[in-house]
């Protein structure tokens, strides 16, 4: 790679929070915060529970399946590090263990999208550092 | 809920400058210049205002630095951070000031240069900053505007319940239409249902670019005080019967997270405002329909309880929201067309519509003698306008509303 990534990299700045999810990707594994006393996956990640507010919370695997919940296809973006992209797809993804999450859609013909269409998770490694976690048809 | 101050205060003056893009002036000039109108509207001098609240993102100039170039010293001033649905919940907040004896007579403003400086849609100064917080989730996929954000909600409401492109477009051919009878709006032109379907895709399925609001330079302002202080001043008085906001859906955040994404908080902030207000939906003559977005007003409709779920598209496309049909919505073009102000010249818009006084092309529009002609270039007044909502928008989960009677 000679190019620079020139997109937005996610760099935490209270890093203990959430760096298991990133550790995690870098190994091409999706995990999810789980309440230890309610059994409640969440995401994004936070300190207590949102449901029981326990702050008894540990990251588990979760499998990489779920559903489109929903979508946008990006004509004009704002980032004109995403123009080379563009069209290209926003997606809400709801996993079948419960949390719903931001991400890509990818390897898909824009016409075949559809809401709750079953999708897998794929691992992007946009630099030697960091990977994005985004989705495909499943 | 407290209903004693149904009809209690009201709003005596608005003002805005022009709506425009290149204003080439400071916010602080243009936020003194609107709360000036308003005050002269009002019959207002400086030492008779003696409150100010505003609502800005980082991108307006503070109370403390106008208030000493209208000759004003409050006894009460807030700066809140905000955006859409802040009017109408600072128009509260103004009332409970007032109240609790802080000060007797408020002005309320937005000034923001939101074309040629911080422009809403992510771009220069915003798309710039750093990745904090839950953006560190969205960021790195793309996401940062508005339109983006928002369309969550919309895609899978359309799917869920069939609506189609041209329903949307409806909305923005009945705010055209009433833009092109406004002399302030920075759109006049008329389109039709096929110009905005040929606008090219801003996000697909959701929005073409005339599904979009105008980014704009301005400022705008109202002036709350009690109803007995306003029966002695220039203008009608224009009462308020109740507020709500800002109320939200849970987790307002990650708002698709938490129960049906196509639910906004309308939903929420409906039933409490009509209940305060004392009025039903049928004694509702014009309405103020944030819309950022063909859709944000869509859906607003549906949830508010103008129609039952799903059917907002038939809502928009019946001619109830023209002028002429049975509740207008956005007289003044709204956000589409007029100017996107944050929701302010939604809330100014009613209030002159219950006066009968809109600023339209009838010769005698400001002594209130109107033709009733909606024909281009002529009336938009609504005839005998008596009880007006507001249905502010700050995300979908986010919402205010604001109920006024002459």
């Amino acid at each position: 790679m000679t190019t620079e990534y020139q997109k937005p990299l996610p760099r935490p700045l209270s890093p203990e929070l959430t760096k298991p999810f990133w550790d995690a990707a870098n190994r091409h594994e999706l995990v999810m915060p789980r309440c230890q006393k309610c059994d409640h996956f969440f995401f994004y990640p936070r300190e207590e529970c949102p449901r029981c507010l326990s702050p008894d919370i540990q990251w588990a695997s979760v499998s990489g399946r779920g559903r489109l919940h929903t979508y946008t296809i990006v004509h004009q973006p704002v980032n004109p590090a995403f123009r080379e992209d563009a069209p290209h797809v926003y997606s809400v993804i709801q996993l079948d263990e419960g949390p719903r999450m931001i991400s890509n859609m990818v390897e898909c013909d824009l016409d075949d999208l559809r809401v709750d269409m079953p999708v897998v998770a794929v691992y992007d490694d946009v630099t030697p550092d960091w990977t994005l976690v985004k989705f495909k048809p499943a | 809920m407290n209903t004693s101050l149904r009809g209690k205060y009201c709003i005596a003056g608005v003002g805005e400058t022009e709506f425009s893009r290149g204003s080439n002036r400071t916010t602080r000039a243009m936020g003194a210049e609107a709360i000036r109108n308003a005050m002269n509207d009002a019959g207002l001098k400086p030492e008779d205002v003696d409150g100010m609240l505003s609502y800005h993102g980082g991108d307006s100039t503070p109370s403390t630095s106008i208030m000493y170039d209208l000759g004003l010293r409050p006894n009460f001033y807030m700066d809140c951070s905000g955006g859409g649905s802040s009017t109408e919940a600072l128009v509260g907040l103004a009332m409970g000031a007032i109240e609790a004896g802080m000060a007797d007579t408020v002005a309320i403003f937005r000034s923001m240069n939101g074309y040629s400086q911080m422009r809403i849609g992510g771009t220069g100064v915003r798309a710039a900053s750093p990745i904090t917080g839950i953006d560190l989730l969205k960021r790195p996929y793309g996401m940062i505007s508005a339109v983006q954000q928002f369309s969550f909600t919309f895609t899978r409401h359309m799917m869920e319940y069939g609506v189609k492109n041209e329903d949307l477009a409806h909305i923005k051919v009945a705010h055209s239409n009433h833009a092109s009878n406004n002399p302030k709006a920075l759109m006049k032109q008329r389109v039709t249902v096929e110009d905005v379907m040929n606008s090219r895709w801003i996000i697909r399925p959701v929005a073409h670019l005339l599904d979009c609001c105008l980014e704009t330079d301005n400022a705008t302002c109202v002036i709350v005080t009690s109803a007995e202080r306003a029966r002695d001043l220039k203008q009608k008085p224009v009462y308020i019967l109740g507020v709500q906001g800002r109320g939200t859906k849970p987790g307002g955040d990650f708002h698709y997270q938490h129960g049906p994404i196509s639910r906004v908080a309308g939903y929420y902030v409906g039933p409490r405002v009509f209940e305060l207000a004392g009025v039903t939906h049928d004694d509702v003559d014009v309405t103020g329909c944030y819309d950022a977005f063909t859709y944000t007003a869509l859906l607003q409709f549906e949830d508010y309880g103008w129609c039952e779920k799903g059917e907002g598209k038939d809502y928009v496309t019946s001619g109830i929201i023209n002028l002429g049909g049975r509740r207008p919505n956005n007289t003044s073009g709204g956000h589409l067309c007029e100017a996107y102000t944050h929701g302010m010249n939604m809330v100014i818009e009613n209030v002159r519509q219950l006066r009968g006084t809109v600023d339209d092309y009838c010769p005698q529009a400001l002594e209130g003698v109107h033709t009733y002609d909606y024909s281009e270039g002529h009336c938009r007044q609504v005839r005998d306008a008596e009880v007006s909502m507001n249905m502010g928008w700050g995300t979908p989960a986010v919402g205010s509303s604001l109920i006024m009677r002459r």
